[in-house]
């Protein structure tokens, strides 16, 4: 538990699928750090710890955002794992203002590739792709996740309406929340009949890249907005390259701590009220739920049909990366983080879970060759 | 160069000197005894474990549909390779390269 460090505000730029000429991922940041700071009700003077985490900011670093944003900083750190990073930063955030290294962190994630951008990013997106993936005309993560997908599919007996049920479920949420992309109710049908992507992945299973950015903000809990209350993180834990992609994908790093995660937070999954779990494909959440030990007796199938199918648990409230769109994935980490704040907070409007007081957020990414090689997960509390 | 050209061409692989595992990508250290000196040696069959065709690429318009496939090599490795003709999960494939990129096609 950290007792002296809480999530106090949130804060997103607009998504959009095609940015204007005018907008940047250093103009999606601002308007994300913008938003931040006054949902925080925290001046930016007060600022003086910034993580940041970006495919698109370079030949900027950490510095030169802190710079453009006119932050003087003594504590800075820049990530670069992907769809965990943002979860990775929270915990550096939190150990950071925790040890009093820092008073109040900034946490931000943005890109604004374009659709051009993010292929060249998914060709290049380490040695290993550009020299033996990218030349097979792979697809880039759409053509990784389509053959863990089979394989998910093989092991767990799942069909494809299955993971229709997490698509459908997320997009009905989406319809509450008007920064996402994609908020008109899905059916099966629609599900079922969309394009094929890569095989069996079809559009709805793949993430929508889209540019925007969104931020959080750290600091001690007594620093929270009169009449809202903080949200406290009960444990973190993170996992880098946990089996040297020799396995199977269907495990994720989450297996290697997630006993360890809930004996730090002193809850177990039956006690979680919601779940942003991240969501570039459907397989992979269902593949990190099953690691965090919520989908009992490992019973995809029923979880995807009974739990998601029949809305019996709350899960990716904001609709998702799916429906809300994946800003890259450092942004898109960022998001089910903030939606989980939002939640307990009781601040999420038509899709509000009743009561809400334990949330688990993921992050997972860098799919370093068959799959992701990064994961992190933390356990999440409305602190009263 | 292509299979059925009565050449065996295989996939180049790394094996650790110390303990004669075999890695696919290259490695710095070997993952199991973290030996720091490797040999290329080759891989010729794997076994198709699971196949995707490729249908849309981010950013390309007259893109055509490539299969891809998840293989289990001869010596053990799971790699990743471009399957250039129709072969199904379970079938045994000729693995050769293209530059750097490992492909595949059912032996001849």
């Amino acid at each position: 538990m950290f007792a002296n460090a809480a999530i106090t505000g949130v804060g997103q730029s607009a998504y959009t699928r095609r940015p204007e000429p005018s907008q940047s991922t250093a103009t999606f940041i601002r308007d994300a750090v913008v938003a931040a700071l006054a949902d925080a009700e925290i001046d930016a003077r007060d600022i003086d710890g910034m993580a940041v985490a970006s495919f698109s900011l370079a030949p900027d670093a950490g510095v030169d955002l802190a710079w453009k944003l006119g932050l003087n900083l003594r504590w800075l750190l820049q990530d670069t794992n992907g769809g965990s990073s943002a979860m990775n930063m929270l915990g550096h955030a939190l150990r950071g203002v925790e040890t009093g290294a820092a008073s109040a962190i900034l946490v931000v994630g943005g890109d604004a590739t374009g659709l051009g951008g993010y292929a060249k990013v998914a060709a290049n997106f380490n040695t290993v792709t550009q020299m033996h993936l990218a030349p097979l005309g792979h697809g880039g993560p759409n053509g990784v996740y389509a053959l863990v997908t089979s394989r998910q599919m093989k092991k767990y007996r799942l069909e494809k309406s299955d993971y229709g049920q997490l698509a459908i479920a997320q997009r009905a949420f989406a319809a509450h929340n008007p920064h996402a992309v994609y908020r008109t109710p899905m059916t099966m049908e629609d599900y079922l009949t969309a394009p094929l992507v890569a095989d069996p992945l079809s559009r709805y299973d793949c993430v929508p890249v889209v540019a925007g950015a969104q931020a959080i903000i750290v600091t001690h809990p007594d620093r929270c907005p009169r009449g809202r209350a903080p949200v406290r993180v009960r444990a973190h834990c993170a996992s880098f390259n946990y089996d040297n992609q020799e396995g199977d994908g269907l495990q994720t790093g989450i297996s290697t701590f997630a006993n360890e995660l809930w004996q730090a937070a002193g809850v177990r999954p039956g006690d979680i009220d919601l779940a942003s779990i991240y969501d570039d494909y459907p397989t992979m959440v269902l593949a990190q739920l099953n690691d965090l030990g919520m989908i009992p007796g490992s019973d995809l199938q029923r979880f995807a049909r009974h739990d998601i199918g029949e809305r019996r648990f709350p899960l990716n409230t904001w609709g998702g990366m799916l429906s809300a769109g994946q800003p890259g994935g450092p942004a898109g980490g960022l998001n089910g983080i903030s939606e989980a704040v939002l939640q307990l907070q009781h601040r999420a409007g038509a899709r509000q879970v009743k009561d809400a007081r334990l949330a688990v957020a993921t992050g997972y990414g860098m799919t370093m060759y068959r799959y992701g090689g990064t994961a992190a997960a933390a356990v999440l509390e409305r602190a009263e | 160069m292509t299979p059925g050209d009565g050449k065996k061409t295989g996939v180049g692989i790394w094996r650790c000197v110390k303990c004669r595992t075999g890695f696919f990508p290259q490695r710095l250290l070997c993952a199991r005894c973290h030996g720091d000196t490797f040999e290329p040696d080759r891989v010729y069959e794997a076994v198709v474990e699971e196949i995707s065709v490729i249908r849309h690429m981010l950013g390309q318009t007259d893109w055509q549909p490539r299969r891809i496939a998840s293989v289990r090599t001869s010596d053990g490795q799971r790699i990743t390779v471009g399957l250039t003709d129709a072969s199904e999960p379970g079938a045994v494939i000729e693995l050769f390269e293209d530059g750097t990129a490992p492909f595949g096609a059912a032996k001849r």
